[in-house]
């Protein structure tokens, strides 16, 4: 069996089963940073404009999306070679591979404002074994959706994960 | 404002760089702590050429020209997209995006964009879709403001 193989077979394992993941509560402090990390000084502005005005203030459009993951941790010798956290790179645990995202879909329901809790719900959706211009690799679906506390959705992820065999030392993809 | 706009409608193309600096903050405040993205020396193990833009970076870079195009009053409602190639750090890229649809919305008009980045050859390495909703008060009197400050 080959190493895919064995990411296809966990991946199938897993499909349909969801987990929560609370995101805690977020902050303006959280949006600033995002923003200032994309160079987005106009969204600061407007940020801390209306916060101190006391209005709320909504979240980069992509806030949500783009954070990997909401833990605390894991320490750094939980993590895998590649950096990865485990949860992150589901079905993967202990093979050579790497992987690159394929895509993601975005749908924006309600922007969550600052002050709100949000969960996240993650499950993977589908794993498909395919051919490509790299090689074999293993294509897994994952799904994310983001609600607050009311249970209404905020964003809803649909992200592709590209996983391929370790390449040989010395060799370039 | 660039609406009313019209299918076939392409908009100015954007031209940037992702910093190294860049991807490392952006990997540190998405908690993505996956090495190819701010380890040179790692990520040419794996065969790229330099640290990769990160995927949702692409999204983030896709949304925030489209909304600078559409303007202030412009919502977005989607986005999607695929990698269709590596990007790295320091490399030339150029947003581009044409109308795909307008339409009429309750509170405006919906605008769908086609949208890419594009390597400095022209290759496309990310190929994706935009949808916004711009507030069109003149035609639409019911039409409430749009959301916030969430422009990026």
């Amino acid at each position: 069996m080959s190493v895919l193989d064995d990411v296809l077979s966990r991946a199938r394992g897993l499909i349909g089963r969801w987990e929560d993941e609370d995101c805690g509560t977020v902050t303006v402090k959280d949006f600033c940073r995002y923003a200032a990390a994309v160079d987005d000084l106009g969204y600061l502005r407007r940020a801390r404009d209306q916060e101190a005005a006391g209005q709320p203030v909504e979240a980069p459009a992509l806030f949500l999306a783009a954070t990997m993951s909401w833990e605390d941790g894991p320490p750094e010798d939980e993590l895998l070679p590649d950096g990865l956290a485990v949860r992150e790179s589901p079905c993967t645990q202990g093979l050579p591979v790497r992987q690159v995202h394929g895509g993601q879909s975005v749908r924006l329901t309600r922007a969550p404002l600052a002050g709100t809790r949000v969960t996240a719900s993650r499950a993977v959706t589908s794993a498909e074994r395919k051919h490509g211009r790299s090689g074999d690799f293993v294509l897994l679906g994952l799904t994310t959706r983001y609600t607050a506390p009311d249970g209404t959705e905020l964003t809803a992820v649909d992200e592709t994960v590209v996983v391929l065999a370790a390449l040989p030392k010395g060799a370039t993809a | 404002m660039n609406t009313p706009a019209a299918v076939g409608d392409v908009c100015p193309p954007r031209r940037y760089t992702h910093s190294r600096l860049q991807l490392f903050r952006f990997s540190a405040v998405s908690w993505n702590s996956h090495r190819i993205h701010y380890d040179a020396e790692f990520a040419v193990s794996e065969g790229f050429s330099d640290v990769v833009v990160q995927s949702t970076l692409h999204g983030q870079t896709l949304t925030r020209y489209a909304l600078e195009w559409a303007g202030p009053d412009a919502c977005l409602e989607s986005v999607s997209w695929r990698n269709v190639a590596t990007a790295v750090a320091g490399e030339p890229l150029t947003w581009s995006g044409t109308v795909r649809t307008v339409a009429p919305c309750d509170s405006g008009v919906r605008v769908t964009l086609d949208v890419f980045v594009l390597r400095d050859d022209g290759a496309p390495c990310v190929t994706g879709q935009v949808d916004l909703t711009c507030r069109a008060a003149r035609t639409s009197p019911s039409a409430e403001p749009c959301r916030g400050p969430a422009t990026s």
